[in-house]
């Protein structure tokens, strides 16, 4: 219903196919269950009607450019909610920060310094953002799909 | 079909940033939101071009989670018959709201050898973790549930008579239950709507209800006691005539494993002798005659001897002579 809308936003509204928003962003946000189904257990996105402590979300970012122009250097930031703590992202090159997002790196190449003056390896715990760069412009009427994957502290 | 590149560089970051939540064991507290919306930004014809997602919202519902704990280091020692024995425990809201819970006592279990009468749960009003009568606050069911914050935790106290039955060595199991007040049930079972900050109220892994035992364990003791006498007569023989010398021997043996308070031991002086002074003895050392600061004199034609706090398995030996008149 929503992307009707917007097809018919961009239909009636030529004059505003160069204004800035073409590239439409969209976030949504799943509860990860298992059910048990034919005596399997079995792993299902669902609408996140119950939310507790230690329930895996899935955090999915919709992207479409609804520009008749290329979209280039486009970079997609998400700062993590303060009460879910980061997993992982399925999209290999993502990378993260931990320090709300002054610098940034793979999880593994990140290191944290203790206030005792250790240092340890990041852990997706301390993941403050996530973002996204992308190597190649967006064609017009080209979009996608970013995910990652956060648990309820 | 997406282009990603990542970013390689190396970073030491300065310090780890604060966490937006505070790490309790239950977690997120409840009616938390969690707002997530991302940014994207582009260069489009126009320049840069930076685009707002729009934002997903989730309220953190509420997890019904409580342990209960004996938090005794032992079995409570008591005496058979005896009232207000205490047992104490420990009853930690470990889910993520604030929530009330109901407690509950039994005493007659299985799994022991006689069972205490609960008469009372009793709430550590003053926080000191001991049970101080008619100072704590005694529990209504319904009236005085206790509130408790996530991760916060209450001692409470079973007060137990013990039946004057109980042999010595027995052991009485008491058991405390609480059970959060929005609800309780299996894992996973909500309550819609009943959550701290509006959300719903789900049942966490414990069921939202738990429960601990202790135990009593009767030490009673008892005292047997034995008198003897050997006499002695002024010809160097056994008889009982007017001369001879009479020594009596009081034996106390506690047994069992509890302790016998205050023990006392008096004995008269028979009829037709009298008492030789200076001879009265406890465990082979001598008392006074006098009433003055040892454990026994001679007075109104008898001896007395206070033995005090005799544990089981020791023995008190107590002697003295008498001449026959």
């Amino acid at each position: 219903m929503k992307r009707l809308v917007f097809a018919l936003a961009a239909l009636l509204s030529p004059a505003l196919a160069h204004a800035a928003n073409d590239v439409a962003l969209t976030s949504a946000v799943f509860v990860e269950k298992t059910v048990l189904a034919n005596g399997q257990q079995k792993i299902v996105l669902e609408e996140p009607s119950l939310v507790v402590p230690g329930d895996k979300l899935v955090f999915v970012l919709n992207y479409r450019n609804r520009g008749a122009t290329p979209a280039t250097d486009f970079v997609v930031t998400n700062p993590m909610p303060g009460a879910v703590a980061f997993q992982s992202s399925p999209d290999q090159a993502a990378v993260v920060s931990i320090d709300g997002g002054r610098s940034w790196g793979t999880l593994s190449s990140l290191k944290v310094k203790e206030s005792d003056g250790t240092v340890r390896g990041a852990r997706p715990e301390d993941v403050t953002h996530v973002r996204w760069t992308f190597a190649k412009a967006i064609p017009a009427g080209q979009g996608g799909k970013l995910s990652f994957r956060g648990v309820v502290r | 079909m997406q282009h990603i590149s990542g970013v390689g560089a190396r970073i030491i970051a300065g310090a780890a940033l604060g966490l937006a939540s505070p790490a309790i064991a239950g977690g997120t507290t409840a009616g938390t939101r969690i707002d997530n919306q991302a940014t994207a930004s582009y260069d489009g014809p126009g320049g840069t071009v930076t685009v707002p997602s729009n934002t997903v919202s989730l309220t953190v519902d509420e997890l019904l989670d409580v342990t209960v704990v004996s938090a005794d280091p032992g079995d409570v020692q008591a005496i058979p018959g005896s009232a207000d024995r205490v047992l104490t425990f420990t009853v930690t809201n470990t889910g993520n709201g604030d929530e009330a819970f109901g407690l509950a006592s039994a005493g007659t279990l299985g799994g022991d050898d006689f069972d205490p009468a609960v008469t009372a749960i009793v709430l550590d009003s003053n926080g000191n973790g001991a049970y101080d009568a008619g100072v704590d606050t005694v529990y209504v069911a319904g009236g005085n549930d206790p509130l408790l914050a996530p991760d916060a935790s209450v001692t409470v106290f079973l007060l137990s008579t013990i039946p004057g039955g109980a042999g010595d060595g027995h052991r009485g199991r008491a058991q405390l239950s609480a059970e959060a007040s929005t609800g309780s049930g299996a894992p996973g079972a909500s309550f819609a709507g009943q959550g701290q900050g509006g959300g719903n109220a789900i049942v966490g892994a414990t069921g939202a209800d738990a429960d601990a035992s202790g135990f009593y364990a009767v030490s009673a003791a008892t005292v047997g006691f034995v008198k003897s006498a050997t006499v002695a007569d002024p010809f160097g023989g056994t008889s009982a005539v007017p001369g001879s010398v009479i020594t009596y021997s009081l034996v106390a043996t506690v047994s069992g494993t509890g302790t016998l308070g205050n023990l006392a031991i008096a004995d008269a002086i028979p009829a037709g002798s009298s008492y030789r002074p200076g001879t009265l003895t406890l465990q082979g050392a001598a008392l006074t005659d006098a009433a003055d600061g040892d454990a026994g004199e001679l007075a109104s034609g008898a001896i007395a001897v206070r033995l005090g706090n005799v544990a089981g398995g020791q023995v008190r030996t107590v002697t003295f002579q008498v001449q026959v008149d």
